[in-house]
């Protein structure tokens, strides 16, 4: 980052002295006469490209879905750890049941173009956050002294928000087309029927969703990679 | 689960789902039975169960096709697989548990109870609360800070293992009129306490107590009845400064400012100090400093750090006769005491312990010859007061030494000495 610290930063320079020393590397000069850098606005002038502007933006949110997915494992071995055995046993596999509004990636998904990927891991990553929340609701009256598990999917349930928001504006600068409305989510008629269910379907349900989000948000970070500066696009 | 089952996805490719697919596809609004699925229902569903008690379940299978059985289905609590005795027929389609003398709940979500197919997929689960009803919460005790709110701690009974959750409750309420109100901070200081941080009423004593639910039942504590008045605190004294006195070489002074935010109501306050040397655990009390805000401390050893702590009782606010309730102690404060001018040859001063004043011609002679010793000897801080401990230790052995020979004389022959010193 350039450094803002002009002519204090350099020893035995002062502003309008003459030829200021040569920088170190990395190191932006501030314009003369002014305090320090500033931030230029790159569609100020046409003839700086948009593709930096992009790489980044693609770089930033490749960063933020591996950190994560990072987080959605933890958020996973946190929740299994509080339903008890047989959850988070080895060989514990319930049925993958599709949730309303969302399933697990395709098994072509890594067949499509990325675009397309892109804008199902979008959908994906909106759909999350009211189940996550459903999730969160009902894992507070069966686990009401998990804090940190319910502060994990507090979190989960924002940090979707986030990525998805930073994957649609990804593709708003590609070009690509975003999803058309979307649909009501039937995270309120799942709540409703999540207070009523048993406990067992309960935690079975909070697995599967909290699965499902480790796998979109891994599944979010290996499409954005191939974007991403080195990958393979 | 048996070794060799196959994964999720071939059993998905070679059978329809069983029942607890479809109950969650109910949940999510998904069409009902008769898609073509194995069903099975766990009786009685997430059961609330005291420990030491048995439990009778069974799993009942439907099926589409008609006739699924119940033949190879087996149970597992916990991760668990039970024992076959433990389970039964009870008919073509049910397959019937029982367990005795049941544990606590190993946690607070329920045991898994579930039921299992022949290939080990799950068809159906339940979860068992099993644990003890609340006892009666006990020992509450509460203070007011600076009479602005009320916070209370309470100790759960039975030590508050009920394996079950259970929910604790502060209820509070004006003696003689008013509504009960319900405490809503919890966990303020510590797991069982509650904050109550404005709307209370002073000169006018209040009830209070606990009430402790679980799924197995619900106590209530006894009732404390207290005056917002008569459990007061307050900020630990402000500004506390350390300093020495002059030159003295055992002495400390310990200045403080009463707290401000009773100052204008702490018509009595008391105060506690309490030092310790720096590489000590072990704090000295001084307890007896009321109503002032400055001290001295004597008797210290010189040339050491002490760190020195004061805290506020502020009893007899609005004219409570009750005792208050101590603050906090201050922040640490550290200072040295000076060290000793001239030690001596074993590196230490000669201070003396105390002693009696004496008079006379010896004291001239001595004083000349303390003075001699100052210029000539090391061991120069010899004082009058040295002497004077020794003339003192003199007297008593004599007077013990006569003693031992008077009882000596009554009943032995022979003279009895002290001890050599």
């Amino acid at each position: 980052m350039p450094s803002a610290e002009g002519s204090r930063g350099q020893k035995g320079w002062k502003l309008g002295s003459g030829s200021p020393p040569p920088l170190g590397p990395g190191r932006e000069r501030p314009e003369r006469g002014r305090a320090g850098p500033r931030c230029q606005d790159p569609q100020a002038d046409s003839s700086i490209s948009p593709l930096p502007h992009l790489e980044s933006k693609i770089q930033q949110t490749h960063s933020l879905a591996r950190l994560l997915t990072k987080y959605a494992e933890q958020l996973l071995q946190e929740y299994v750890q509080h339903q008890g055995d047989p959850f988070g046993l080895p060989g514990f596999s319930p049925p993958r049941l599709p949730v309303a509004d969302l399933s697990a990636p395709a098994p072509g998904h890594a067949g499509l173009p990325v675009p397309e990927r892109l804008r199902l891991d979008e959908a994906a990553l909106a759909a999350l956050p009211p189940l996550l929340d459903v999730v969160r609701r009902r894992q507070a009256e069966l686990n009401p002294r998990a804090l940190r598990l319910l502060r994990r999917l507090e979190d989960a349930a924002r940090q979707a928000r986030a990525l998805g928001a930073a994957v649609e504006a990804v593709l708003a600068a590609l070009g690509a087309e975003t999803r058309g409305p979307r649909p009501e989510p039937a995270a309120a008629a799942m709540a409703a029927a999540t207070a009523t269910a048993g406990v067992f379907p309960a935690k079975v349900l909070g697995l599967r969703v909290c699965g499902l989000y480790r796998e979109w948000v891994s599944r979010t970070e290996a499409d954005l990679g191939q974007l991403a500066p080195g990958g393979p696009a | 689960m048996p070794a060799g089952r196959p994964g999720p996805a071939a059993q998905s490719a070679r059978r329809p789902p069983p029942l607890l697919p479809l109950l969650l596809l109910c949940v999510l609004g998904a069409p009902q039975a008769g898609s073509g699925a194995d069903t099975a229902v766990i009786s009685p569903q997430d059961p609330t169960l005291l420990i030491g008690s048995s439990l009778q379940a069974t799993c009942s299978v439907h099926g589409d096709p008609p006739g699924a059985t119940a033949e190879g289905l087996y149970w597992t609590l916990n991760g668990h697989r039970l024992p076959p005795e433990l389970s039964r027929m009870l008919n073509a389609s049910t397959l019937a548990l029982a367990l005795a003398n049941l544990n606590g709940s190993r946690q607070q979500s329920g045991d898994n109870l579930v039921c299992h197919a022949r290939d080990g997929s799950i068809l159906a689960g339940s979860c068992l609360y099993v644990g003890l009803p609340p006892e009666k919460p006990f020992n509450i005790s509460c203070w007011s800070k600076n009479m602005k709110d009320l916070t209370c701690r309470w100790t759960p009974g039975a030590h508050g293992e009920t394996f079950l959750h259970t929910n604790y409750s502060l209820k509070y309420k004006l003696r003689w009129y008013g509504q009960d109100n319900t405490c809503e901070e919890y966990h303020t200081v510590g797991p069982h306490s509650c904050h109550i941080p404005k709307d209370l009423a002073l000169f006018t004593p209040y009830e209070i107590w606990v009430e402790a639910t679980n799924r197995l039942g619900s106590a209530r504590s006894d009732v404390l009845t207290l005056d917002i008045l008569d459990v007061v605190t307050t900020d630990p004294p402000p500004e506390v400064h350390v300093s020495r006195v002059g030159g003295l070489e055992d002495q400390l002074s310990v200045r403080w400012v009463s707290p401000p935010a009773l100052k204008d109501f702490l018509f009595q306050a008391k105060y506690q100090i309490r030092y310790r040397v720096e590489d000590s655990v072990d704090w000295k009390v001084v307890d007896d400093v009321s109503n002032q805000t400055s001290c001295r401390l004597a008797g210290l050893k010189p040339g050491t750090v002490y760190f020195v702590q004061v805290r506020c009782n502020p009893f007899g606010i609005y004219g409570s006769k009750k005792a208050g309730i101590w603050s906090e102690w201050s922040h640490p404060t550290a200072a040295s005491t000076p060290r000793s001018e001239r030690p001596g040859p074993g590196g230490g001063a000669c201070e003396p312990r105390g002693g009696e004043p004496s008079s006379g011609p010896v004291r001239r002679e001595l004083k000349q010859f303390l003075g001699w010793l100052k210029k000539h000897a090391y061991c120069s801080n010899l004082s009058f007061r040295l002497y004077d401990q020794w003339r003192a230790w003199m007297q008593k052995s004599h007077k013990t030494r006569n003693q031992d020979e008077g009882i000596l004389s009554s009943g032995r022959r022979g003279a009895a000495r002290g001890p050599a010193r």
